[in-house]
């Protein structure tokens, strides 16, 4: 388990630092853009840019979302079981909770990784001579980080199991 | 037969507290499993979200409401607007019901209103002889109140799903919100005369508050102008918000530190915004499936047999919102929702603007209504109340907002007078 668990540190801490430092960009360079019109100022490739800062957020806050265990989520049985259920419910439901959430998520990192080639194959430059290809690329990375992070706490259950 | 195992399936996994944007992505990979169209359909669906231009907004703007919820503003926002409101009778719980409708705007409703001002309006209401029910219920409620005001983020997500311009539903929600405000100071202005002591008017002391809360009190203001004088888009106002936010706290508060601070806070922020945000990404490959098999129109026809006017649907409309209200937190009922209903309220010839109206009211009822609204949890949570203490101490609230409801609901001009101008 222990590197397992160090792969998860480090997508944490990693996806943390690339989390502000998207923000950062996205806020700085959407400031800019305003302050530059009224110059009468601009550069064409800020708004794409930003947009897909946006989107690398997204899927790097949802890792950071898996993390804490803050998904927004129906959750009608499982708050019943946290409230009054026996250890082993909860133990059993989150289970089989974070593993459907990680096949589930591995079936759409697969949709999405052909999805990526159909783009390298046939899609065109967004911005600085980046291909659509890369960028739809980000689907799949995000998406592996977090599915990975589910199958991690699906493991890590059966060791604390043990370990208690 | 499958299929129905499939759904079956599914249905179970998402109550069980799978999170609702695998749910979404697993129903559409189903769907279109069972179909000729390709699975990589889902991703170009995932992909198509990243050309929203307003997508910007939810970010930042989020951005801008949980770094004032962080800092020192909830304490000098609260002086002033106890200044300005505190010496009528029920004073200090109209305070409470303003304060926190301005934290909702920013913080979108995501429980961060009653964690952050919860724990400072909750020993202010007592002291002043209002009962622990009546404190906690009017708390629990407030926690939403705020969101029919820009730049709250259910609105924006809403637009976005809708394809409805974000600055009239702003305006929109302008009116309607005012008026939940004013019905709920009503009945604290009864519950005020009745048990507290009331106190005088300080001018000097209201000067002083604003001076205090300058910058932040003109934030409302700010926004507003410069997106309705024409000076900024609500993109363009997002970024200077969070901007203008950020700068204010960390250089002239000094509340936040730019390193130790803002890292952490951004952090907090953008998880809520990646949960929110992968669910909208996921749910436009499921709500197209809908589409295409013209899932909306077939409930149309369905309806159309037992209703047959566009009040009798908006009775309808609302019981169903209340009850999906009170299953699903506003972020998933509108993306799953919404795009169903739209076409439906089109057929009834219901006004787009006033849809989202009641639509917003409707899931700002829900965090208060019984079983799993989820202010109710977030309070039981911070007070350490048992639950069904909560929903004893919010119902008369409930009922006030029902009312108020059936008022927006019924009087399309509330919420179409600001824009139909």
């Amino acid at each position: 388990m222990g590197l397992f668990r160090l792969v998860d540190k480090a997508i944490e801490k990693g996806s943390s630092f690339l989390l502000v430092i998207c923000v950062a960009l996205m806020l700085s360079l959407s400031v800019a853009a305003i302050v530059m019109r009224w110059f009468d100022t601009s550069f064409l490739w800020i708004e794409p840019f930003v947009r897909h800062l946006v989107f690398l957020s997204t899927f790097l806050g949802g890792v950071i979302a898996t993390g804490r265990g803050t998904h927004i989520a129906i959750d009608i049985i499982n708050k019943k079981i946290d409230m009054s259920g026996p250890d082993w419910a909860k133990r059993l439901s989150n289970r089989i909770l974070n593993l459907a959430s990680g096949l589930a998520l591995f079936w759409l990192v697969r949709a999405s990784w052909q999805f990526m080639n159909i783009e390298l194959e046939y899609g065109h430059e967004v911005f600085w001579g980046i291909h659509s290809g890369f960028l739809v690329g980000i689907i799949p990375f995000g998406l592996s980080l977090i599915a990975y992070r589910f199958m991690y706490r699906f493991l890590e259950s059966f060791s604390k199991a043990s370990a208690a | 037969m499958s299929a129905i195992f499939a759904s079956i399936g599914i249905f179970l996994l998402a109550i069980l507290g799978v999170p609702l944007f695998v749910i979404m992505s697993l129903a559409a990979m189903t769907a279109f499993s069972f179909t000729d169209v390709e699975l990589s359909a889902v991703a170009v669906e995932i992909y198509r979200i990243s050309s929203a231009p307003t997508l910007l907004t939810i970010p930042l703007f989020t951005l801008a409401g949980y770094l004032m919820a962080e800092s020192g503003s909830p304490k000098r926002l609260l002086r002033l607007a106890d200044a300005a409101l505190g010496w009528l009778p029920g004073g200090v719980a109209i305070v409470s019901l303003v304060i926190c409708a301005f934290f909702t705007a920013f913080t979108g409703a995501s429980g961060v209103t009653i964690i952050a001002l919860g724990g400072l309006l909750f020993p202010i209401l007592k002291n002043e002889g209002y009962s622990e029910d009546f404190s906690l219920g009017l708390i629990t409620t407030s926690g939403s109140l705020g969101l029919l005001f820009a730049p709250s983020l259910p609105i924006i997500l809403y637009g976005i799903v809708a394809k409805v311009d974000i600055d009239q539903l702003f305006l929109a929600g302008l009116l309607p919100g005012i008026f939940l405000i004013v019905v709920l100071s009503l009945w604290s202005i009864k519950n005020g005369t009745a048990r507290t002591v009331t106190r005088s008017f300080d001018f000097k002391e209201l000067v002083a508050a604003f001076k205090g809360s300058f910058f932040e009190a003109l934030l409302p203001v700010g926004v507003l102008t410069g997106i309705y004088g024409g000076f900024v888009t609500p993109t363009e106002a997002s970024a200077m918000t969070a901007f203008y936010v950020l700068i204010i706290e960390c250089f002239i508060y000094k509340d936040l530190h730019l390193f130790k601070d803002v890292p952490k806070v951004t952090l907090d922020a953008m998880s809520l915004v990646g949960g929110i945000l992968l669910i909208l990404c996921c749910a436009l490959g499921l709500t197209n499936y809908l589409v295409d098999e013209e899932i909306p129109m077939q409930i149309l026809d369905l309806m159309r047999q037992y209703l047959d006017n566009k009040w009798a649907f908006l009775f309808f409309l609302n019981i169903f919102l209340l009850i999906v209200g009170s299953m699903m937190d506003i972020f998933s009922a509108i993306i799953v929702v919404v795009p169903l209903i739209t076409p439906i309220a089109a057929e009834f010839d219901v006004n787009p603007i006033h849809l989202a109206i009641i639509f917003l009211t409707n899931l700002e009822i829900g965090y208060i209504t019984p079983p799993v609204g989820i202010n109710l949890f977030i309070s039981s949570f911070r007070f350490k109340k048992p639950v069904t203490e909560l929903y004893r101490a919010t119902f008369p609230y409930l009922i006030l907002l029902v009312f108020a409801l059936a008022v927006i609901t019924y009087v399309p001009a509330l919420s179409l007078w600001l824009v139909e101008r």
